[in-house]
């Protein structure tokens, strides 16, 4: 992947891709977003389903033909006697299970079922191709990758090995022990370290060891998704030790669960080991954000509780405990659009650049985007074959106003490109939540043009009325968006406004009508005045 | 004594919970007229409650209004305590006629009625954290209106306190059968029309081959 050919080949795409963006653009910024091939829709206060404004609009569609320099790469690539049919594979993704952009901008896709990392850049053009590994002197393949990660301060590449891809012998065959690993190393493929299933204890032997997902933190601690493990993510030091297990879900309060809790507490040792036993659902994956906290998603769809966590470093949700635990995420059922009712099953989340979370739901093929405090702002996507709808998602990553979505079905990455109404939003929102409340009055009265349906935009007018101490306007926003928080809020203001200007004249109103009273009534009994019901015909 | 008018009745037997009721029965006062309109305003309360709330307060799905459950609520539920009380004091040989049942307890929930009146108005003017005192106006209302209940009871039928209880206790039994009656009356007339639809579209299918 050197040479001036291949340099001056990049130059040129580079620029012609330019060029066909910038046309894009001015396409999109003419017909707006009404070309959107699923129907862009968000939540109300109630949980019910309004049409919106598309946020992100699918700007293109890449398979392993758009990849530029594949086909040259796989072409040459010589050694392996690969049939025609193997051939046409490699041409192809087939199956990508994850994808991931490393901190120097290239975008590293595990390709699953070729057995290869793809690595391109933002305008994929291949730039690196990962399919064998050095390691003390052996040649490793891999098999079944689910997995990528890279880390922003080393540069060392994680792959997921899930099956254990083994090893090459001396007649260039793949022995095969079927061991799963989590393969470090450089970009040349020579191997640093491989993380295998722990020997310890804590972690029981007759579990298989399917490493999914992995992550590593500013630390160098190493987190696995293991399948079958429940507990949380396995979790390993910088020099390769395990530690333990870290950030595992709560069992969900069930009545089942309660009832079980009860049984346990009136029946004996004997009676309780043959009980089931109620084993949380184990996170599916996981995103580190700039600060270093991890961001887990369980698919499950089953359970409600801890579906989307911020984890600090000691494993526990710093999200629930600062938004509570009702928050929801993914579709509320019914969906909208939609005859079947199905429950989201989110497989995989990313944190965006301000902090905003887009969460992959596998159950309707829709990203989800959430601001850092958990606020829905756009929900895109949709099942089908068109651009900008998926058949079966499997990954999600996000860079400045782009978010590229994994089809595994599809086999590729559909790009989505943020629009005027989503840029508005989305600067709103930033400011909101640094709390510039007045700074965001403008933008939240632009998204109001664009979309009534917005609600959020409503309090974000509303809270810079309040905040303005113009507690009138602000009463009106916070009714439109069915805030009674916030409205409550208003009100107190508003009412104190009232009270500060009317207080004394109301007294003054009422002393002077008592003491009149008085009088009058005092007079009217000593006969100098006399009312005119009093006074009898004739008189 | 007690030469009180119809309205001034009215006032005598909310504000003097225990004789009250008694007086109004010796002397053969209360009138229908004011009784379906204290009703009336039993129902206007149950809408206001939920409907003209103050806004920091109540938490109503509003998007879709159904007269029909406040009607229940209100008309409803008032009238099937009274023929299901008065089914039941035949039973008991209570003394009191319909008529009576009717204006007792439609006097007895006057302070109920005032309580949550006031409550709604001062939603608008308080904030949540002064949910107390609407909670207080609202609480003082119910008790008030429960101890005026026992008593009218007490007096109509001419029982003993503990009698009283029984026969609201079995006024209330009464009512859930009457209502589970009501609701398996309505489903079997469903079913009845379904199939008569049935016979009607299968009889015009046939015609029209």
């Amino acid at each position: 992947m050197s040479g001036k050919g291949h340099v001056l080949k990049r130059l040129f795409c580079t620029a012609s891709a330019a060029a066909v963006m910038i046309s894009a653009c001015a396409v999109n910024a003419a017909t707006a977003s009404a070309a959107e091939s699923y129907d862009p829709y968000s939540y109300d206060q109630w949980g019910d389903a309004v049409s919106s404004q598309a946020g992100y609009t699918a700007s293109e569609f890449i398979d392993g033909q758009k990849i530029k320099g594949l086909y040259e790469h796989v072409e040459a690539m010589n050694g392996f006697d690969y049939d025609e049919e193997e051939w046409k594979n490699l041409l192809n993704m087939k199956e990508p299970a994850d994808m991931f952009i490393s901190g120097d901008d290239l975008l590293y896709i595990a390709d699953k079922a070729n057995n290869r990392i793809l690595v391109t850049d933002l305008e994929f053009n291949l730039v690196n191709y990962l399919d064998t590994f050095y390691y003390n002197g052996k040649t490793l393949k891999l098999k079944n990758p689910e997995g990528v990660f890279v880390d922003k301060y080393t540069g060392y590449i994680y792959i997921c090995d899930s099956e254990g891809g083994g090893e090459l012998n001396d007649e260039g065959e793949i022995v095969n022990n079927a061991i799963g690993r989590v393969i470090k190393c450089d970009t040349r493929g020579t191997v640093d370290r491989l993380f295998e299933k722990p020997v310890t204890e804590l972690y029981d032997q007759n579990l298989t060891y399917n490493p999914r997902k992995v992550a590593v933190d500013k630390a160098g601690n190493v987190y696995i998704v293991v399948r079958s493990v429940t507990k949380g993510a396995v979790m390993f030091d910088i020099a390769g030790e395990f530690i333990g297990f870290y950030g595992a879900n709560r069992v969900e309060a069930t009545s089942e669960i309660i009832m079980n809790a009860f049984w346990n507490a009136i029946s004996t040792e004997a009676q309780r080991q043959r009980m089931t036993k109620t084993t949380p659902v184990g996170f599916t994956n996981f995103d580190l954000d700039d600060d270093g906290f991890i961001y887990t998603v369980t698919e499950s769809s089953d359970v409600k509780t801890d579906v989307v966590k911020k984890l600090n470093p000691r494993g526990s949700n710093i999200l629930s405990s600062a938004l509570g635990d009702d928050t929801f995420f993914g579709d509320i059922p019914p969906a909208y659009y939609s005859i079947y009712t199905k429950t989201s099953a989110l497989t995989d989340i990313d944190i965006g650049p301000n902090g905003e979370m887009n969460i992959l739901d596998f159950a309707h093929g829709r990203v989800f985007q959430y601001d850092k405090m958990a606020n829905l702002m756009f929900v895109l996507g949709g099942d089908g074959d068109q651009l900008g709808t998926f058949r079966s998602v499997s990954a999600i990553e996000s860079y400045d106003n782009k978010i590229f979505v994994l089809d595994s079905r599809k086999n590729g990455i559909t790009v989505f490109e943020r629009t005027a109404f989503g840029e508005i939003v989305t600067e709103a929102t930033n400011l909101y939540n640094a709390g510039y409340y007045e700074e965001s009055f403008q933008p939240w009265q632009t998204v109001i043009k664009f979309d009534g349906n917005y609600r959020r935009a409503y309090v974000g007018v509303g809270n810079a009325l309040l905040s303005a101490e113009q507690y009138k306007e602000a009463m009106e926003y916070f009714k439109i968006s069915q805030s009674r928080r916030r409205y409550n809020k208003a009100f107190e203001g508003y009412r104190d406004q009232i009270l500060q200007k009317w207080f004394t004249p109301a007294i003054i109103l009422i002393i002077v009508i008592v003491v009149a009273t008085k009088v009058i009534g005092s007079l009217n009994k000593k006969g100098i005045i006399t009312f005119p019901w009093q006074r009898k015909g004739g008189v | 004594m007690l030469d009180l008018t119809q309205g001034q009745f009215v006032k005598h037997v909310v504000m003097h919970p225990f004789e009250g009721f008694e007086d109004l029965r010796w002397k053969k006062a209360g009138s229908i007229k004011i009784a379906l309109g204290i009703v009336c305003l039993l129902f206007i309360q149950a809408l206001a409650y939920n409907r003209m709330y103050g806004f920091q307060y109540y938490t109503d799905y509003d998007k879709l209004f159904n007269i029909i459950p406040y009607i229940f609520q209100s008309f409803g539920l008032f009238l099937l305590y009274v023929v299901c009380n008065w089914a039941m004091c035949t039973l008991f040989d209570g003394e009191g006629s319909m008529k009576n049942i009717f204006i007792v307890t439609a006097y007895s929930l006057i302070p109920y009625i005032c309580g949550y009146l006031i409550g709604t108005v001062l939603s608008h003017v308080l904030i949540r954290d002064e949910y107390i005192f609407i909670q207080a106006f609202e609480v003082i209302g119910t008790a008030w209106t429960v101890v005026l209940f026992i008593s009218a009871m007490k007096a109509v039928h001419q029982f003993s306190f503990g009698k009283t209880l029984a026969l609201i206790a079995l006024t209330l039994v009464a009512m859930i059968a009457v209502i589970f009656l009501l609701v398996l009356l309505l489903t079997l007339f469903q079913q009845v029309l379904i199939f008569i639809f049935t016979l009607y579209t299968e009889i015009s299918y046939r015609l029209r081959v």
